[in-house]
């Protein structure tokens, strides 16, 4: 391990990229992301990568993915408004089966909002912001450390499974600088690639595992790529069979492995009667309010969903258990309670706690909730 | 929430005086003496010209909301950022004023420190770039928050290099100011 430093979330991501391999970054400049292109502006070049700074947020993505599939690993950042640009090419990889990591630093919206005001807007946009229906992988760190460790992770699964990985975090988080120790050596993963013979291949045809091998080009093997439904050649087709065993194939790579995606962390759940649910910089403030609450007497906990697609639904019902009321804590009008409600709310009370106003979510707000139901609780058992 | 080991400090002045880069000098200084921190500022319009903030907090172990919420200590270089950030400030928070910008001491609080800051800065150095740092040599002789050799080495590898020997002397000159009061 290496010595502790003060870094701020932003150059976490990009030197996590650089950690995790990426060689690739095309992009847009905008706040509150653009340190991650500017650390990667200064350290690619010398890593013997490439960093180009493109006219828009649509051709940034389509770069990157053109990068991939000429073997590289590759990224783009932005922030909500770029977030909404890329969304083609988010569905274009998906469906191409492109790897790629796209970074999103939310800040307050709709359209250019709060540019440097951290939020949670974009949570849903990353798991439906394309069109069509398609799988998502979606990782939320909470901390500087974790924007490093996500954004290695992020690599890793857009490689293992050969689809766009989206990191979604605040402001907060993209532009406090922490004191952290990086690791000196991070565990990669590589794509699959073909090891037959160049004549005859066929990209996509059936795989075992739903993981087709996937050639750089340039590697001698010739194939087409298309955001058209194809075939096992790659080439576009209308039939039905074809199409839906490939669409199924593409939803079955996620969601078959969602329990090796899947990640949350719990705190103090186990015997809770109030679980506050909160992801990125709402979870650290719901820590310290849990924390606070239980020297109280409250028996409160925190359940943090570390991906937040493939939503950890078995995680969340384990957590809540017999909590008779689950706190949503969220920095947009209601996003993820969807969910909460969709795993908890037939055994427990799902109480909104937003906040849109471009602040953060502070522990003593989360405090008092706490609290508050706490006591609504008693009230109900006397 | 400060409390337990946690300190939360806030320097806050104009754009120029060098506020954030003092912000993350004593968070790496903080570092550097085998404690965490985390540093934050204000980002945007407001850091353009008008009022700048820099946050810090220093614990022991690992900080839980890296955010600063309730201040220990806050260091005022302008009259703007008093008007701002004093009315917030808790009672038994330590203030640290720049005596030039911020005139009278009708404020009645106890903890009020007074200190000709963005004049040693002028006098050493000839601009308030290096106002932040002689207020971190004020912070460390008043409040004993950070080591005195962390702070140097933290300067030494903050700043420039053709920089570096201005702003040891203009930490030291804030020290001096610190330690005769």
């Amino acid at each position: 391990m290496t010595e502790a430093r003060l870094i701020q979330g932003n150059q976490a991501c990009a030197e996590g990229a650089l950690a995790a391999g990426c060689r690739f970054f095309a992009g847009y400049p905008i706040t509150p992301s653009s340190e991650i292109a500017e650390h990667l502006a200064r350290s690619l070049p010398g890593a013997g990568g490439t960093f180009v700074q493109m006219e828009d947020e649509i051709a940034s993505l389509g770069a990157v993915i053109g990068a991939s599939v000429g073997g590289m690993k590759a990224m783009t950042a932005t922030s909500g408004p770029g977030f909404s640009l890329m969304q083609e090419h988010i569905g274009y990889a998906a469906m191409a089966e492109v790897p790629c990591v796209v970074v999103d630093v939310m800040r307050g919206g709709p359209s250019t909002g709060l540019p440097t005001s951290p939020s949670q807007g974009d949570v849903m946009q990353a798991r439906w912001g394309t069109h069509g229906g398609h799988p998502a992988i979606v990782l939320a760190p909470a901390s500087v450390a974790e924007v490093f460790e996500l954004t290695v992770r992020a690599f890793n699964l857009a490689e293992r499974f050969h689809t766009p990985v989206t990191v979604v975090f605040d402001e907060v988080i993209g532009h406090t600088r922490e004191s952290v120790v990086l690791p000196d050596h991070v565990d990669i993963v590589d794509r699959r690639r073909p090891d037959g013979p160049v004549e005859g291949f066929l990209p996509k045809a059936a795989a075992a595992d739903d993981i087709t091998p996937l050639p750089a080009f340039g590697d001698g093997y010739r194939y087409h790529l298309t955001g058209l439904v194809y075939d096992e050649r790659g080439f576009p087709t209308t039939d039905p069979t074809q199409t839906g065993a490939l669409l199924e194939r593409l939803h079955r790579k996620v969601d078959a492995y969602s329990p090796e995606i899947e990640d949350a962390e719990t705190f103090m759940t186990e015997d809770a009667d109030v679980i506050v649910f909160a992801y990125g910089i709402v979870a650290r403030a719901a820590r310290e309010a849990v924390r606070l609450a239980r020297e109280e007497g409250v028996r409160a906990g925190l359940f943090r969903p570390v991906t937040l697609w493939p939503f950890p639904a078995k995680a969340l019902e384990a957590a809540v258990g017999a909590a008779r009321t689950v706190i949503a804590a969220e920095m947009n009008h209601g996003q993820m309670i969807h969910e909460v409600e969709r795993v908890a709310a037939s055994t427990a009370e799902i109480v909104p706690h937003l906040r849109v106003d471009g602040e953060p979510i502070s522990p003593a707000e989360l405090l008092a909730k706490l609290r508050e139901r706490a006591a609504a609780q008693t009230g109900g058992r006397g | 929430m400060s409390g337990g080991d946690r300190t939360e400090i806030r320097l806050a002045g104009a754009g120029g005086q060098g506020v954030v880069t003092a912000g993350r000098i004593l968070a790496e200084a903080a570092i550097l003496s085998g404690r965490t921190s985390t540093h934050s500022q204000v980002f945007g319009p407001q850091s353009r010209g008008g009022a700048s903030r820099s946050d810090v907090v220093i614990a022991d172990a690992e900080i839980g909301f890296p955010l600063a919420l309730d201040l220990d200590v806050l260091v005022v270089l302008s009259e703007a950022a008093y008007t701002r950030y004093v009315p917030e400030l808790g009672d038994a928070a330590t203030l640290v004023v720049d005596e030039r910008a911020v005139p009278g001491t009708g404020d009645g609080r106890p903890q009020t420190h007074r200190f000709p800051i963005v004049e040693t800065a002028h006098r050493i150095v000839g601009s308030p770039v290096a106002t932040g740092v002689v207020a971190l040599g004020v912070l460390e002789a008043l409040t004993g928050l950070v080591d005195a050799a962390a702070l140097e080495k933290a300067v030494g590898s903050r700043v420039p290099a053709h920089r570096r020997e201005a702003n040891i002397q203009a930490l030291a000159a804030g020290r001096d100011l610190g330690q005769a009061a």
